[in-house]
């Protein structure tokens, strides 16, 4: 038994900002876009390393020096980098994102493309994963012979590879109960919602380990709630552990869930960039895989911006959300 | 209720999500349209609708072929036949103006006539796009060459050539005159018209007014999906009713299996070795000879294709109805220790041999290769890099790599890369002896003639040259039960799909 204290454990005073309230959300705007702006020097830094430009690569074999800077040029890729990245993000403050380098179509087409079919699986796989890791969270974090063991269970099962998980799903319900196609080609013209039996693999992998993962880290801070006073306090009046753990433990565990959903949907963005190429899922995952392939730049930035930003989006929800639910700071 | 917002946002974000996708119409109307659904080799991200630049993917060239006329067609020998260009013969002795009769009922799908104009027009784009397709049409002299009538063209080339109905097949797509920049599709004058399109399906109705015999289905689809063994699942759950080719072990997997058919294009497989006549210890034939005599062909061919496909004799374009009958070479340990010791090189020959992992099998190959070179008392690192540099950092640079041959014939490989000034002579073969019977060829109108001196040409490049041809792969396509007519010709042969069937 931990010693009796007055406040439960969590609550020494929160650092407050010195900043008015009303400017913090302008702070965290700005902060945002600063981290996008970060994010996409790195981004484009990085594909200017790879080696071969898209030029190159457009080239047949055997195109001389010549040719290939004549190419280049055609492309508009002969200025320095610098100037490459400072139009690049001009036209997309003006609302555009450029065209390909490898097709020559506007990026945004080629991205409103694939959007639907990629916010279908990582949408669907957080409905899934979201109360499946709650459950494995409580499951580890009130474990009674303490939590090692779960925990354990769960950081492993996260640790496995995507591309393993995959595969052994698709063994199993694919090719051994023949219950989903092993592939997932979406019919031209119809929404992928409409096609629930080609969602169901992708969406288990990616699902699964986040599911694992998501758990493995709620379950500390479930560990933390049930240790609290009011806890042991409202057992102790008899309440049914159902309640006990809806009103009691739940709404404690709001904020770090949130926060633990926000970096679960970054690693479903990572994972969909190899569930997708796995299954021949049509989504901005397999989209960003092969323009890298062709160092497709401003396809690449656009992808990787937007997938940057859903994650800033969802931690700054879950900021809001953790504000906002916080039991010990409720007002109403 | 605030919690609820997060979970109310991510359904929305599905909602919205699909509700986005909503606006495209539904699968077809009646039971009675047939559909051939073809997954091909294709980067959805790389997909174009220039069909005259960068084409990497197969899933465009089947668009292109079934979207476009070309002027001619290679049939299942590898012989030109007449495709919108009804006939084409030299005007003179030495063969350099040809005159190009053009059939006179195409028409683009907007119902403008498809003319000369047009034909010359897409010719000229093609070629200035060199850089990105590989030179095609290099032999012609286009600017000298015109459209003499409606659809008549006089075209010229910039040496004898006798071989310009091959020059002039399956990649010679025709637009309509003026489509200078190519971005979205334009109208073509195929068996088939664009239904409609994203980046990796399209979907194709016939065209009615096509001149030729009426295609074997109503609709087309043609998706372009990278992993092989994903296209393969696509034909065994029913999803599509064509796998363009698939790795030898996934053939294999399906042999038994009676809802999928394997369908073999022989010929379809070229990863030959290449070694750099230029570099120590290539220089030296005697090298060379034991090189190719280390090999076990057969071991090869098996490990690599799984039996599909047969070994070879160091012909490079064993598929041309001219190409020499030799048979496989068998190998012969003892004779190439006693060349390499001759040669002075018993046991420091140490070799690096590069080959890249996006073909299958090739990785394996090099493996193999390696290990039975060591037998030999050769031996050979093997470093396998990635696809995306391997044309730029080691073909045509390294002395010692695994090449992918395929689709283009013995001439045009040849102008490319056997002649001594060829833009890709990668293996360093320079022979003027060889040059000149290479243009006498090229300058002989008379057909058998000219197949004997071609075909010779292959078996001296096969008995002294850098090419090790030790196995030839099968093409190897799966179907759906009920699917007919699939092309298995050499080469770009298998782009006509335009007669295939489906059943039911």
């Amino acid at each position: 038994m931990r010693p009796p204290q007055a406040a439960p454990s969590g609550a020494a005073p929160r650092r407050r900002s010195g900043v008015p309230p009303l400017r913090a959300p302008l702070w965290a705007l700005a902060r945002g876009v600063l981290l996008l702006c970060a994010v996409s020097v790195v981004v484009f830094a990085a594909t200017s390393l790879l080696p071969g430009d898209a030029a190159e690569l457009r080239a047949s074999p055997g195109a001389t020096e010549e040719q290939i800077r004549a190419l280049r040029e055609e492309l508009g890729q002969d200025a320095e980098p610098w100037r490459l990245y400072l139009s690049w993000v001009g036209g997309l403050l003006g609302g555009d994102p450029g065209t390909s380098l490898v097709n020559g179509r506007p990026v945004a087409d080629a991205v409103a493309q694939r959007l639907p079919a990629t916010a279908t699986l990582v949408g669907g796989s957080l409905l899934l994963a979201a109360p499946a890791m709650l459950l494995l969270g409580g499951w580890a974090g009130s474990a009674r012979r303490g939590r090692a063991v779960p925990t354990a269970l769960l950081t492993g099962g996260a640790a496995v590879p995507t591309v393993v998980v995959a595969a052994g799903l698709a063994a199993l319900l694919s090719g051994a109960l023949g219950w989903v196609p092993a592939v997932s080609l979406l019919p031209p013209g119809r929404p992928p919602i409409q096609s629930p039996e080609l969602l169901v693999l992708p969406v288990l992998s990616m699902a699964l380990p986040t599911a694992l993962f998501g758990g493995g880290l709620l379950a500390g801070a479930v560990a933390d709630v049930v240790g609290r006073p009011h806890v042991a306090d409202a057992r102790r009046r008899g309440r049914p552990p159902w309640a006990v753990a809806a009103v009691d433990v739940l709404p404690f565990l709001m904020a770090p869930f949130a926060r633990v959903l926000a970096v679960a949907a970054g690693g479903l963005i990572a994972a969909a960039t190899v569930v997708e190429t796995l299954f021949g899922y049509p989504g901005l995952g397999s989209l960003l895989v092969s323009s890298i392939a062709s160092r497709d730049v401003p396809v690449v930035q656009t992808v990787a911006l937007l997938a940057a930003a859903v994650v800033l989006a969802g931690l700054a929800l879950a900021d809001a959300v953790a504000g906002g639910t916080d039991p010990r700071r409720r007002t109403w | 209720m605030r919690r609820q917002a997060l979970f109310t946002g991510l359904s929305a974000m599905v909602l919205a999500a699909s509700g986005c996708a909503a606006s495209g119409d539904g699968p077809g109307d009646s039971e009675q349209t047939s559909t051939l659904r073809y997954a091909a080799v294709g980067a959805p991200a790389a997909t174009t609708n220039d069909p005259h630049g960068r084409v990497g993917n197969e899933s465009d060239y089947l668009r292109f072929a079934m979207l476009y006329d070309v002027l001619t067609v290679l049939d299942e020998n590898g012989v030109a036949q007449p495709r919108l260009a009804e006939s084409w013969e030299s005007e003179d002795e030495d063969l350099t103006h040809w005159h190009v009769s053009l059939r006179e009922d195409a028409v683009f799908s907007d119902g403008e006539p498809v003319t000369a104009d047009d034909v010359l027009f897409s010719l000229r784009r093609i070629q200035g796009k060199g850089a990105e397709n590989n030179g095609r049409l290099s032999v012609f002299d286009l600017e000298s060459s015109e459209a003499s009538g409606e659809h008549e063209l006089e075209l010229v080339t910039l040496l004898p050539y006798a071989e310009v109905g091959v020059a002039l097949s399956s990649l010679t797509f025709v637009v309509p005159e003026d489509s200078d920049d190519i971005v979205e599709p334009v109208v073509g004058s195929g068996p088939f018209v664009l239904d409609g399109a994203d980046d990796t399906t399209a979907t194709l109705t016939r065209n009615e007014e096509w001149w030729g015999p009426e295609p074997g289905v109503d609709r087309l689809e043609i998706t372009a999906m990278p992993d092989p063994s994903a296209r393969a699942s696509a034909v065994a759950s029913g999803q599509a009713d064509v796998a363009g080719s698939v790795a030898p072990a996934t053939a294999r997997q399906y042999a038994e299996d009676d809802a999928v058919e394997v369908v073999t294009r022989p010929g379809g497989v070229n990863y030959p070795l290449v070694m750099d006549l230029t570099v120590a210890p290539f220089d030296d034939p005697e090298v060379r000879e034991a090189v190719k005599l280390a090999l076990d062909r057969e071991a090869l061919v098996e490990t690599v294709f799984l039996g599909y496909g047969k070994p070879g004799a160091d012909i490079v374009s064993p598929s041309e109805p001219f190409a020499p009958e030799a048979d496989p070479v068998t190998r012969d340990l003892d004779r190439a220790r006693e060349l390499l010791e001759e040669a002075g090189h018993e046991d420091d020959v140490s070799l690096t041999l590069h080959a890249t992992n996006s073909y299958p099998g090739m990785e394996e190959a090099a493996v193999l290769v390696s290990e039975q070179l060591a037998e030999a008392g050769i031996e050979v690192r093997v470093e396998v890099g990635p696809p995306d540099t391997y044309w730029t950092e080691v073909w045509n640079v390294e002395s010692f790599y695994l090449n992918s041959l395929g689709g283009s014939g013995f001439v045009d490989f040849s102008r490319m890369a056997l002649v001594t000034d060829g833009p890709i002579n990668e293996t360093g073969w320079s022979d003027e002896e060889w040059d000149a019977d290479f243009d006498t060829a090229l300058a002989t109108a008379d057909e058998a003639e000219r197949h004997a001196v071609l075909g010779d040409l292959q078996q001296r490049i096969a008995d002294d040259g850098g090419y090790v041809v030790w196995g030839i792969g099968d093409g190897i396509d799966l179907t759906a039960a009920g699917v007919t007519g699939l092309p298995t010709g050499p080469g770009f042969h298998r782009l006509q799909i335009e007669q295939v069937e489906v059943a039911g």
